[in-house]
């Protein structure tokens, strides 16, 4: 579905994070992306959203080459992105947040109900506005409009990030109900093992703006040493 | 939070419906030349409010809107009928076109942002304020006089309006339909993307949205309607001058906005309303020292109230939609 090759990009010209980078997902997959700090997990999903303005190699998305494309022609290609920091509008409510997930999508989408169903706090809160809410329903809310223009691929940065362990869990399992359901594609970028175990089915491990290695959840579980090699500090 | 206030929203509209009952021509010619200045305020507060560029060249567009529709009626177009229906025409198309392509120029690519936008909008005012003075075509520093009043009809028929109350009920009714459109606009999903962009133009861009079109549209629909105020100026006063479409009206039109509140379009009325009549008083009195008061009164309110003086009195509820729950 999606297959990246000799990606090269970072902030400024000349300094590039991603060096070449190879990176392939099918379609139902789940794939988490794990590294250390610094070793472009964001950079990438960005380049692939073309939210970095220096970026060279290919990106094909079902066959389409989206390398080089504004971010929006892009999302509206099917690519959702929950950015680190979820970036909800904190002045909107609930509602308008979520509206903004459907209105500009090429597909005319009948409801945004059904994500009430994986999110009810949401279903409860729809008139409050969003930057009153705690990180984790934030989250599910950033989620929520991501889901609401039926995206067949989803990016995820850092979705655990500042929430405590136990709605982790809950959005973890959430997220694996969502991808199975909506035939989503998956790419979440992480550094917390335990909502990769619940979420990925395979993991790929960045270091230095290359993809070192790619393996299954099961040859993770099995082998400890990998989470160490590529995440400890 | 402060309750909604849909009754006072109408109530205000009433109020202005119902003057020609009890105010005297004089003040009725006045009245409707404020609300004309009502008109350009809220085409800022869309833009400014809503779309969150802040233009400080606005007067460049109901200049234009002015011009054009004086050039019309006074048959100095060649080719064009000096009729008042084709000057609102074109009063709506010349600004409208011009802020479209400006925009599409500005915002491409990665686009001028924040303070730069407002620089060049600013710069763009006082370029054309400069070709006015100098064009003798369209009268040069003195401008042009004696632009005809509305007519409709034409020949032995002809009716011209320029009878104090029926030149207030057509600024009322001008007044109503641009706020009554714009808030649809507004509580419309454009409007809804147009804050989003506001708040942060990237994410708006990821989650699928032609940034620098809807921005050049909304800007294109706020130039338009300046236009049309303009136009209402120049056949209600009888006369355009470079100095409509300069520095000094953009920075006006920008004070009442701020004064009255530039999320809210009502506000933003009123806020031209007020500072105008204020000024009709205080000038009087105070004489030079008027500007003072009002720079200090403008600068209070950017700091203490940077919503305005009367938006959180006029906010109105989110549409049911957008409220959910319904």
């Amino acid at each position: 579905m999606l297959t990246v090759s000799d990606l090269r990009a970072g902030y400024s010209r000349g300094a590039d994070v991603l060096k070449g980078l190879r990176f392939d997902v099918a379609k139902g997959e789940s794939v988490a992306l794990m590294g250390r700090n610094g070793m472009g997990k964001t950079t990438f999903v960005k380049a692939l959203m073309g939210c970095l303005p220096h970026v060279r190699g290919s990106i094909t998305f079902n066959g389409t080459e989206i390398r080089g494309l504004p971010p929006y022609r892009i999302s509206n290609l099917g690519i959702a992105y929950v950015p680190q920091g979820r970036e909800i509008f904190g002045d909107f409510t609930v509602a308008e947040n979520l509206a903004m997930g459907v209105i500009g999508k090429p597909l005319k989408v009948d409801s945004v109900d059904f994500v009430f169903d994986y999110f009810p706090i949401l279903a409860e809160r729809r008139t409050q506005l969003a930057g009153t809410m705690s990180g984790g329903q934030q989250q599910q809310l950033a989620i929520a409009r991501a889901l609401v223009g039926r995206p067949q691929l989803l990016l995820l940065d850092e979705p655990s990030e500042g929430i405590q362990p136990s709605i982790v869990q809950d959005i973890a399992m959430t997220l694996k109900r969502i991808a199975a359901e909506e035939a989503l594609t998956v790419i979440v970028v992480e550094q917390n093992i335990d909502l990769v175990f619940r979420l990925a089915t395979s993991v790929r491990f960045i270091e230095n703006g290359l993809i070192k290695t790619g393996v299954s959840i099961d040859e993770v579980r099995s082998d400890p040493t990998l989470v160490s090699r590529y995440l400890t500090v | 939070m402060r309750r909604p206030s849909s009754p006072l929203t109408v109530a205000v509209w009433a109020v202005l419906a119902l003057c020609p009952l009890v105010v005297d021509d004089w003040n009725l010619g006045l009245l409707a030349q404020l609300m004309i200045y009502g008109i350009f305020a809220m085409s800022l507060s869309f833009i400014w409010g809503q779309g969150g560029l802040l233009c400080f060249g606005q007067a460049l567009f109901f200049g234009l809107g002015a011009y054009a529709m004086a050039l019309t009626t006074k048959g100095l177009l060649p080719g064009v009928p000096a009729s008042a229906l084709v000057g609102f025409l074109l009063a709506l198309a010349l600004p409208g076109t011009v802020a479209f392509l400006l925009g599409l120029a500005l915002f491409r690519g990665r686009g001028l942002v924040g303070p730069y936008f407002g620089i060049v909008t600013l710069a763009a005012a006082v370029i054309a304020e400069r070709l006015a003075v100098n064009w003798n075509y369209i009268g040069g520093f003195n401008g042009l006089l004696d632009i005809p009043p509305l007519t409709f009809g034409s020949g032995d028929g002809a009716i011209e309006i320029f009878e104090p109350l029926p030149i207030f009920l057509i600024v009322f009714g001008a007044a109503l339909v641009v706020y009554l459109l714009l808030l649809g606009l507004e509580r419309s999903p454009f409007g809804t993307v147009l804050r989003g962009i506001r708040d942060n133009e990237m994410r708006a861009a990821f989650m699928g949205y032609d940034v620098a079109r809807y921005k050049a549209a909304s800007f294109a629909v706020a130039a338009a309607v300046a236009g049309f105020a303009g136009a209402l100026f120049a056949i209600q006063f009888a006369f355009v001058s470079p100095a409509i479409l300069g520095f000094a009206l953009s920075t006006e039109v920008l004070i009442w906005v701020a004064l009255g509140g530039k999320e809210v379009l009502l506000a933003a009325f009123l806020g031209a309303l007020v500072v105008k009549s204020v000024e009709n008083v205080l000038s009087d009195a105070l004489g030079q020292y008027w500007l003072l008061v009002l720079g200090i009164l403008f600068i209070l309110s950017v700091v203490l109230l940077p919503r305005g003086l009367l938006a959180p009195v006029f906010r109105l509820r989110l549409p049911r939609g957008l409220r959910g729950g319904g």
